[in-house]
């Protein structure tokens, strides 16, 4: 981790491993909610995540870079008390994990944007699989990238999936 | 490509009265002719869904929104394009929508194709793009993988 580069990719990735911890609480909350297959799904994906997270610490140690540790608790976007609520859960986890990895890609390091597009596409993938609907913008706020919101609108409110 | 983004800026430039006070034009950025080659593919992949739909109405339900989606895409990547939105790559047919007759499963299966191409042909360009169009592209490249899921979820259960 040796000059202005080094720490903001440095800063970048503790960002995407402090998404990663998040999500991985997150997963445990809606996996105790969700009935035997969803488990099963959340177990799988709350797996990937961990061999996410040794990657992250490895990148970073490789940068000289300090891997922090997880928190006990996080604060969940909303309550989850039932199924739909944990599957909500689970697809506003991705998207969140797709805009860290979208950190990555603003990077210089053309391995890290390529890694980082990857995941990220990897999280639309498995944000489509619990909701059972795609966005536009994965990872980005629609406000960011121009005028238009495609997609169905319920009480003037976005459906949870299209909101960051 | 890189010839198709240089000619945009004379066009640019005849716009405007007086331009040659200015000075020495800018050089295209790189942004330039990443956008235009994004647009084409965006445009590319939308006349394969509008044949698609012309051909399979009946799956108007699944490609609507998908659809909706790329041309936002498109409204996007053209937002931060300034200058002719004339495009190098003129969208084309493709041979699998335009068969006419193709079952369902196979019209799917080819356009989950077409969306899993895409995604990764942006994510090969993004080296050379400037940080936010690199974030703009794999954000789109992530909503293509996404569309690729759905529609194989859809042949597999329609």
């Amino acid at each position: 981790m040796s000059g202005p580069a080094g720490t903001v990719t440095g800063g970048a990735l503790q960002g995407v491993l402090a998404a990663v911890d998040a999500a991985s609480y997150g997963y445990g909350v809606a996996g105790a909610h969700l009935p035997t297959a969803g488990r099963a799904a959340a177990q799988r994906d709350w797996a990937d995540l961990q061999v996410t997270r040794d990657e992250l610490v490895s990148m970073l140690a490789s940068r000289g870079a300090p891997a922090p540790a997880a928190r006990d608790a996080y604060q969940l976007p909303f309550p989850v008390h039932s199924a739909p609520a944990a599957v909500s859960l689970a697809g506003y986890l991705q998207n969140r994990l797709a805009a860290a990895y979208l950190g990555l890609v603003a990077l210089d390091d053309p391995a890290l944007r390529a890694w980082g597009a990857r995941q990220a596409q990897a999280c639309a993938v498995r944000a489509t699989g619990w909701l059972g609907r795609t966005v536009a913008f994965p990872g980005l706020s629609t406000q960011a990238v121009g005028p238009a919101r495609v997609g169905p609108v319920q009480d003037g409110r976005a459906r949870p999936a299209a909101s960051p | 490509m890189l010839a198709a983004a240089a000619a945009a800026v004379p066009l640019l430039a005849a716009g405007c009265k007086g331009v040659g006070g200015l000075g020495t034009l800018p050089r295209p950025r790189p942004d330039v002719a990443v956008l235009r080659a994004a647009i084409g593919n965006e445009q590319a992949l939308i006349a394969r869904y509008r044949s698609a739909l012309a051909a399979a109405p009946a799956l108007k339900d699944i490609l609507d929104p998908v659809l909706g989606q790329h041309q936002a895409h498109l409204a996007a990547l053209r937002s931060r394009l300034i200058g002719p939105a004339a495009t190098p790559h003129p969208a084309r047919p493709s041979p699998a929508a335009t068969a006419g007759g193709a079952d369902q499963t196979s019209t799917l299966a080819a356009l989950a194709a077409a969306e899993q191409a895409a995604a990764g042909r942006r994510v090969s360009r993004l080296t050379v793009a400037s940080p936010s169009l690199a974030q703009l592209l794999a954000s789109i490249s992530a909503s293509e993988a996404s569309h690729a899921a759905l529609l194989r979820m859809h042949r597999s259960a329609p």
